[in-house]
Order: C-alpha cells, then sequence, then structure tokens
C-alpha cells in the first residue's frame, strides 16, 4: 500500500515515516545484530546481506497490503521499523510488526511509544478495526511494550514457529478499535 | 501447486484438481451459506475470476491443493494447504462445496487425509486453521481430527458487516502421534 512519501506521523518520543530504498543499508546493518535477529523471526533465514534484504524489499514494497515506516528519534536519527502487514479490507483488520534496529536504544520507551502511533494510524486512518500480532513466548519485553499499548492475549500457538532449528510457542495478541 | 498424490480412505479421495472441476467450485459458489462458511469469499467468483484463483493456486510453490471426491467419483469440494517450510507449519482451508454432501463425514475423512500427508509425508510440526465461532459443525468435525482449540480471535471476521470473533486451532505433531 502506498502511503503519501511526505507523511510523518509523530509521538511523544518519536517520528514514523514512509521507508525508502534508500534506507536499505540501515535495514541490512541492523538484521546483522544477531540480538536484534533473535526476536525478528529470521533464525531459520539466511545470514542478511545486502543483496537479501533488496530483494526482501522489492517485494515488501510492491505488496499493496504492506504499509512500512522507519521510526526516528524526534532529531531525526532512524532506531528502527514499524509494519503493518496483512492489512486486510475486508475484515478491517492487519497485523503489526516492529524492531528498534539499534541496540542501545532498547528500552527507552521509543518501540511503545512507535506503536501508539501506528495504533491511532490503523484506526484514524486506514480505519481499521483490529491489529493483531504473534510473538515468541518467551519474548517479555515486547509483550510488556504490546500490553502497555492495549493488546490483550488471546491465545497460544504451539510449535507456531522453529528457532534455531527448535519448535517455538509464540503468543498470539490482539488490540480492538473500542480497546 | 496442484498436488500430484492421490489419497484414499472409506468414503472419500483426494486427487488433483483439474481444469474442469472449476466450473463446479464456481456454480456453488453462489451459495450465500458456504461463502459465510468459508469466510474468505464475498460473493460468488466469475468464471475468469474462478480461473485466475486456479492459476495464481497453480503456481504457488507454498500452496498444496486437491479436489475432493466421493467413493462414488462425485466432486464435492476441495482442500489445500498452506505451507510455510522454514517454521515447518501449515494452514489449511477445506470446503464441501455441495451442500447435499454435508454431515455425511467427508470433511473430516478429507481431513484426516490432508493431516496424515503433511505430518508423515512432508514432516511438519503444525497445521492450523482459524474458523468463524458459529461455525459449530466444522469446530466439532476438526476436533474430531484432533484439533485443539488455542485461543479466541476476537473480532476477527466482518460478516455481513457484524464482527465474528474466530477460533484459532491446531494439531501439532505430538497431537497426531499421541492419537
Amino acid at each position: 500500500m502506498t502511503v503519501a512519501g511526505d507523511i510523518r506521523l509523530e509521538g511523544e518520543l518519536v517520528l514514523l515515516r514512509p521507508r525508502v530504498d534508500d534506507d536499505l543499508a540501515l535495514f541490512a546493518r541492523w538484521h546483522g545484530n544477531p540480538d536484534v535477529r533473535h526476536w525478528l523471526h529470521m533464525s531459520e533465514m539466511p545470514t542478511q546481506t545486502l543483496e537479501l534484504e533488496r530483494q526482501r524489499w522489492q517485494i515488501a514494497r510492491n505488496d499493496p497490503t504492506r504499509v512500512s515506516f522507519v521510526i526516528e528519534t524526534l532529531d531525526g536519527v532512524p532506531i528502527g521499523n514499524i509494519v503493518l502487514i496483512s492489512v486486510d479490507a475486508m475484515h478491517r483488520r492487519a497485523e503489526l510488526g516492529i524492531a528498534i534496529g539499534e541496540k542501545g536504544d532498547w528500552g527507552r520507551g521509543y518501540g511503545t511509544d512507535a506503536i501508539r502511533v501506528i495504533l491511532r494510524f490503523a484506526f484514524e486512518v486506514l480505519n481499521l478495526r483490529r491489529v493483531e500480532l504473534i510473538t515468541d513466548i518467551d519474548n517479555e519485553r515486547g509483550i510488556r511494550a504490546y500490553e502497555k499499548c492495549g493488546f490483550v492475549r488471546e491465545g497460544v500457538l504451539r510449535a507456531k514457529r522453529m528457532r534455531y532449528g527448535e519448535p517455538l510457542d509464540m503468543l498470539m495478541m490482539s488490540v480492538l478499535r473500542e480497546d | 501447486m496442484i498436488s500430484e498424490s492421490i489419497l484414499t480412505a472409506k468414503k472419500v479421495r483426494l486427487r488433483p484438481l483439474q481444469e474442469s472441476d472449476l466450473a463446479h467450485f464456481q456454480r456453488w459458489l453462489a451459495d450465500a451459506e458456504l461463502r459465510r462458511w468459508l469466510g474468505s469469499v464475498n460473493e460468488q467468483p466469475s468464471v475468469a475470476e474462478e480461473f485466475d484463483w486456479y492459476v495464481s493456486k497453480r503456481q504457488d510453490p507454498d500452496t498444496i491443493l486437491w479436489s475432493i471426491e466421493a467413493a462414488d467419483g462425485v466432486l464435492v469440494g476441495n482442500v489445500e494447504l498452506r505451507l510455510s517450510p522454514l517454521n515447518r507449519r501449515a494452514e489449511v482451508g477445506i470446503g464441501i462445496f455441495d451442500r447435499e454432501q454435508w454431515g455425511k463425514g467427508y470433511g473430516t475423512e478429507a481431513m484426516r487425509l490432508v493431516l496424515g500427508y503433511a505430518f508423515g509425508e512432508l514432516k511438519l510440526n503444525r497445521v492450523e486453521l482459524a474458523t468463524d465461532e458459529e461455525n459449530v459443525r466444522a469446530i466439532r468435525s476438526y476436533e474430531k481430527c484432533g484439533f485443539v482449540r488455542e485461543g479466541l480471535l476476537r473480532e476477527h471476521r466482518l460478516i455481513d458487516g457484524r464482527p465474528i470473533d474466530s477460533v484459532a486451532m491446531a494439531v501439532i505433531r505430538s497431537d497426531w502421534e499421541a492419537r
């Protein structure tokens, strides 16, 4: 889905702007950090290179059901990304994905603020009714942030994904417009 | 892709989907109640749209699609696995399209065949689905096949403008082996 290139969504700590082609090196660096990759459901993929990153982005940028933003601090430093994927106009729902790629910026509330900003966008601009996500069952920091933003636990999906060759349970969460 | 495997049980046979099946599916999809339980089809597709659906499934390497026949060779519906190979799981979608054939156990038997294929041939860890909470007949059939309820997805679908919860269900390898 294309959002206007000049759109800026402002929160208290962060600003969201649409992801552009020139962000590629940034993403390759973030996804090259094993601590960042660990939570991104990427463990079974080949290690990220600029070329692989480019191929992934080619598919993502042309996907009409995806909205991709880069998260910046208020002084304009890019620190991560946030996306809505599987945006479903029929059922008016989407799935959320987020990563703070700069590990030094973990634990500062940037992610929580970015989620609040994109939820406002999802409900008020895209007119969605439900935003859902799945996360690793042991992603305590992530789950805490999601709960702060209003996400509710809906169930445990057993053996939902592989992580380093082992099946892993994942938590299903969602936030509704009226939450 | 269209499965090349033929799977046979007492009451049903799964066989490669043929172009000549499409006219039947397209005609059956005029049934609003069928579409409501399938959850993914808003309106009856045209013949051309049904053909496009077939081509996209045939080309997708992560889809495996069969037609379901009753033992006497009469077409009754179809079933597909949508694979996530890196995570060794699949989502399953099944439909007995001909309502004259509902309640005869064809769906349950076809699902057992697909689960056997998924855990046996494909060595998957997990087969999942989400179904309309009000689809009592389908849920009973899934439970007979070994599906376990994992969560309730609030307002997951909009049906005729009305939000409906979905039940998330899955069979994992250990469920299947302990059956």
